[in-house]
């Protein structure tokens, strides 16, 4: 019965935590979008803007929802649902923090350490495709349905780097498990490097980034909303609530794609160079260890702001390009070199 | 003892009931002023010129079948990579193999690439 309680709390603190940063990071979009552009930004619902966020919730709340006669009425409803119920639950086996002993009882940081955890995230990523598809198929509107097509197109070109790159993790861990992943990250490597996955996988970091940029339609991969071609893409005929789902699962799994990031590439809630954990108490280490993990997380959920406001977007054909041509090529090297370096090394 | 798979369906149980949750909200808080006009097709505040399901590329749908290869060939090294490292230990076979298999696949992309099949102009 306490596993179970623990296995609640777990559920519902996490999901509502992941929410409450998507949540601010609407807000840090708009605000760094600002600082880097040298304007304002939003600055008047609350100190610095703060309450824009809650503003546009409920604007969105009170909104009429409007299906346009001309739309397959199934299809439209349900888009938003299947894009975003995937994009909420991915974060489920990501870890958030190493592990805190409560009552003699030591809980781990992860809602669900399962041994499959990269089949998961590969699969619930997966899934946000139909959404997309069904979405602008269903909207029964000419840029809707090439905003869906050109995301659909794009989201699997970049699912096989995507995998690939990942192929390359399990290669050097051997093993499914984030959790797992996370602990062999401890100490240095080669002696003055600290023992994280970038170190070995610098290639596959790279293959990964890319193509999670391009997984999560972000600048510069941004094509299927690009605004000045198809107006908004799949979500042209979208509003009130069901545009917010959208929206607000594509800043979801910006949170995931960095949690993941983190607990893959960046040494998950390692220091470099100390083990904190020698140090602290049970319990002052549970928390001290989720908030390293969070502080590398912000940083990439920075990073994707820096990039959105920085480069260009791509022309369509050198997405496809990049994808087919570039990336699963060097995916592809990646796999073969880190086969023969373990061979070589074992 | 849990298995940890319950706590993902609880998972996914959250996040459907909380987006339920969320249209349902705005179905109750939003108004509902219905006419015609606002209910047709966006096309940038003129008539309707065409119908929006017109031909689209080809291209699309060769995408579509490449992945599903590639897809299905990435998982297929998954429980190889798990277990690389003893493989690794007993012999170079277990080497070998990827080779020929990422071989064979890199040959793949090549062909598909030669063909044009991934040619957008």
């Amino acid at each position: 019965m306490d596993d179970w309680l623990i296995a609640i709390i777990k559920v519902v603190g996490i999901w509502v935590w992941v929410l409450l940063i998507a949540v601010v990071m609407t807000w840090v979009e708009r605000r760094g979008a600002a600082l880097i552009q040298d304007r304002p930004g939003p600055n008047r619902a609350g100190p610095w803007g703060l309450f824009q966020p809650l503003a546009d919730g409920i604007k969105l709340f009170t909104k009429e929802e409007i299906i346009p006669t001309k739309a397959q009425k199934l299809l439209y409803i349900i888009g938003p649902l299947l894009f975003s119920v995937p994009a909420f639950s991915a974060y489920a086996v990501v870890p958030f923090g190493d592990k805190i002993v409560l009552g003699g009882k030591e809980i781990i940081l992860q809602v669900s350490d399962v041994n499959i955890g990269f089949l998961y995230i590969l699969a619930i990523g997966s899934m946000a495709v139909y959404g997309v598809i069904l979405g602008g198929w269903g909207s029964n509107n000419k840029y809707s349905i090439l905003g869906g097509l050109r995301s659909t197109a794009q989201m699997v070109s970049y699912e096989v780097p995507l995998g690939l790159a990942l192929l390359g993790i399990v290669f050097v861990y051997g093993t499914f498990s984030l959790r797992d992943i996370s602990l062999a990250q401890q100490g240095t490597f080669l002696g003055f490097l600290p023992n994280w996955g970038i170190f070995k996988q610098p290639l596959g970091f790279i293959l990964f980034i890319v193509a999670a940029y391009a997984e999560a339609n972000r600048v510069p991969f941004d094509l299927p909303e690009a605004e000045s071609e198809i107006v908004s893409g799949y979500h042209t005929e979208y509003g009130s609530m069901r545009l917010g789902l959208y929206l607000f699962g594509e800043y979801v799994n910006l949170v995931t794609i960095s949690g993941i990031i983190v607990a893959l590439y960046f040494g998950s809630w390692h220091m470099p160079y100390i083990d904190l954990g020698a140090y602290l108490g049970p319990i002052s280490w549970g928390i001290v260890s989720f908030c390293i993990f969070f502080l590398k997380v912000s940083f990439f959920l920075w990073m994707f702001v820096w990039v959105r406001w920085t480069l260009p977007r791509f022309r369509y054909d050198q997405v496809m390009g990049l994808g087919w041509r570039g990336l699963i090529p060097l995916a592809l090297f990646n796999i073969f070199i880190t086969a023969l370096f373990i061979q070589l090394t074992v | 003892m849990m298995s940890g798979f319950e706590t993902i369906v609880m998972y996914l149980g959250m996040s459907l009931l909380v987006v339920i949750l969320m249209l349902g909200g705005a179905y109750i808080l939003g108004p509902s002023r219905p006419y015609a006009a606002k209910h047709s097709t966006y096309e940038c505040g003129v008539p309707l010129l065409d119908p929006s399901r017109t031909r689209y590329d080809v291209k699309y749908f060769l995408v579509a079948i490449l992945f599903l290869v590639f897809d299905l060939e990435t998982i297929l090294i998954y429980p190889l990579a798990v277990r690389y490292r003893e493989l690794a230990a007993i012999g170079w076979g277990a080497f070998f193999e990827i080779f020929i298999f990422v071989g064979v696949l890199l040959a793949g992309l090549v062909y598909a690439i030669k063909k044009g099949a991934i040619e957008w102009d």
